[in-house]
């Protein structure tokens, strides 16, 4: 019944021809930091792109453009993850439009969810979601929120063992269901955990980030900045000079700089409507990444404010 | 969602304000000037009711469920939906509420106006506010008025100047048409908050004006029933 329209979306915006941006270059572009999943030893951009709200114009052609647009300077800047979900409205369908303006390139990694209640439509939505994308197959099948994740799980790894997908993982957000996600890490076969963290949201230190690093799981992390929020209420306070020699030049990198040095983090994926904030963003992943003294002092310092 | 509590209105929020003002202009801009038209024709039809105007009278409560049934077809199912999923559902709602619309304006008896003073003042006051001052509420938030919200066209207009409308006359089971409005003003109310819209007053007092109007008229009937 929902998104019944999506389709006719999806068929409207891939109808729309328009000029190609030009497809990114193969060829790694230097700087942004990669973290191996451990599963596989593949590496990955510790800084990635989520497309919650930012992503969901619906059918606004003048927003899809600045979408693409914003991939678009995603891949150039050396970017690889793409995260969405069947429950982020037309984000799905503007992902799919993205890629198809960008010829697809190739160093795509796609990472999505499955998100229903009833077992036995989770392969049916995987494929909407799948068509909606574009791709051939996802890289990464995430179990959204941990909706109905007992009858999911084994699907994903039969689709995994049959090359359907490459990795499965699970996911929550604002420090929800952390116990329930504990044990599922110690207890499933998982590629990638999904949790919220960042500089005031710090639960998943305590439990998760460390078993992840033990049992070899890739943590992607969302919310870097409390859906903007952290850098609002940031963004008046003086940022400090000694920051300088990471890199960083703004609250936004700051704050990933953070995260993303916690040596458990594989890929924060931070999500933007501007192109300029892709590009801040990216940055945030190479330069310096701080080390433990710096990361105390980062902490303290925004604790203090 | 067994930790239900932790959620707020601005959990649920998918798309950005931004998004939804284009929406509704775009929308506007396929469909002007027929925001005109309905408002300047519920409008004639109302005052015409009033006037005990037999035909505006027969007519009253189809146009309504007309501007329902449109209102749920053309934004909340093709447009509204594409951002919002929950869209789908409150278009569902509001087919419901043309068809109870369109069922009890068979009733004979439902053009009388109420006998209670305060129901009936109350009524035309919901009911105009939402056909003619509604739609100049972005002028409030410095906004253009490409992004009116008008009656027929839009929901909270839409469920505004129906709540008045019911409240103003009198008929047998006309309560049955006041629960999808004011679910909507709930809903509209909790999604304009989550934007930090401060039009999100303005479903939420018409839902607390509804409630205070049928109180009170209540009371002056136990009173009046008691002399």
């Amino acid at each position: 019944m929902r998104f019944t329209r999506r389709s006719v979306l999806q068929g409207f915006a891939l109808g729309v021809s328009l000029p190609l941006i030009g497809q990114p270059a193969p060829a790694e572009v230097a700087g942004v930091t990669r973290r191996a999943i451990p599963s596989s030893g593949e590496e990955i951009p510790v800084i990635g792109l989520g497309t919650w709200i930012t992503f969901n114009v619906g059918d606004d052609p003048v927003l899809q453009d600045e979408c693409a647009a914003v991939m678009a300077a995603f891949f150039e800047g050396g970017g690889r993850m793409i995260d969405s979900s069947p429950m982020y409205g037309s984000s799905q369908p503007t992902i799919g439009y993205g890629l198809q303006k960008l010829k697809y390139p190739d160093r795509l990694f796609s990472a999505e969810k499955v998100w229903i209640s009833d077992p036995t439509s989770g392969a049916e939505q995987i494929e909407a979601s799948r068509a909606y994308w574009g791709v051939k197959r996802f890289d990464l099948m995430q179990v959204h929120n941990l909706v109905s994740w007992e009858e999911h799980l084994p699907m994903l790894f039969d689709m995994k063992a049959k090359a359907q997908l490459r990795y499965v993982g699970i996911t929550t957000s604002e420090g929800r269901r952390h116990q329930e996600i504990t044990r599922i890490m110690e207890s499933q076969p998982i590629d990638f955990v999904q949790v919220t963290y960042n500089i005031l949201d710090r639960e998943a230190e305590e439990r998760i980030l460390p078993l992840a690093q033990e049992k070899g799981i890739a943590v992607i992390v969302n919310r870097p900045f409390r859906q903007g929020s952290l850098i609002r209420q940031l963004d008046d306070e003086p940022l400090p000079e000694w920051i300088a020699e990471t890199g960083a030049r703004s609250w936004a990198q700051f704050l990933l700089k953070f995260i993303v040095s916690h040596p458990a983090v594989t890929c924060a994926i931070p999500a933007t409507t501007r192109v300029d904030h892709v590009r801040e963003n990216l940055e945030a992943g190479g330069g310096v990444l701080p080390d433990e003294a710096i990361r105390r002092r980062m902490l303290d310092y925004v604790e203090a404010l | 969602m067994s930790d239900w509590w932790t959620y707020t209105p601005a959990d649920f929020l998918m798309f950005s304000p931004r998004v939804y003002l284009r929406l509704v202009e775009r929308y506007n801009q396929d469909f002007w000037p027929l925001q005109l038209v309905l408002v300047t024709g519920t409008l004639a039809i109302m005052v015409l009711a009033a006037m005990h105007v037999r035909y505006a009278r027969i007519a009253l409560l189809p146009v309504f469920a007309a501007a329902w049934a449109f209102c749920a077809w053309q934004f909340l199912w093709l447009r509204y939906a594409t951002i919002n999923w929950g869209a789908t559902y409150a278009a569902m709602a509001f087919f419901l509420q043309a068809g109870l619309l369109a069922l009890l304006s068979l009733r004979a008896s439902n053009d009388v106006l109420s006998v209670s003073r305060w129901r009936r003042y109350g009524g035309m006051f919901l009911a105009l506010f939402g056909l003619l001052v509604h739609p100049f509420l972005p002028l409030l938030a410095t906004r253009s008025l490409a992004a009116a919200e008008t009656f027929g066209l839009m929901p909270d207009p839409t469920a505004i100047t129906t709540l008045g409308a019911v409240l103003a006359i009198r008929g047998k089971r006309l309560w049955l048409l006041l629960p999808v409005p004011l679910l909507w003003c709930a809903f509209s109310g909790l999604t304009l908050l989550a934007m930090e819209d401060r039009g999100a007053a303005v479903p939420a007092a018409s839902i607390v004006l509804v409630a205070a109007f049928l109180l009170i008229s209540a009371r002056s009937r136990a009173r009046s029933a008691r002399h």
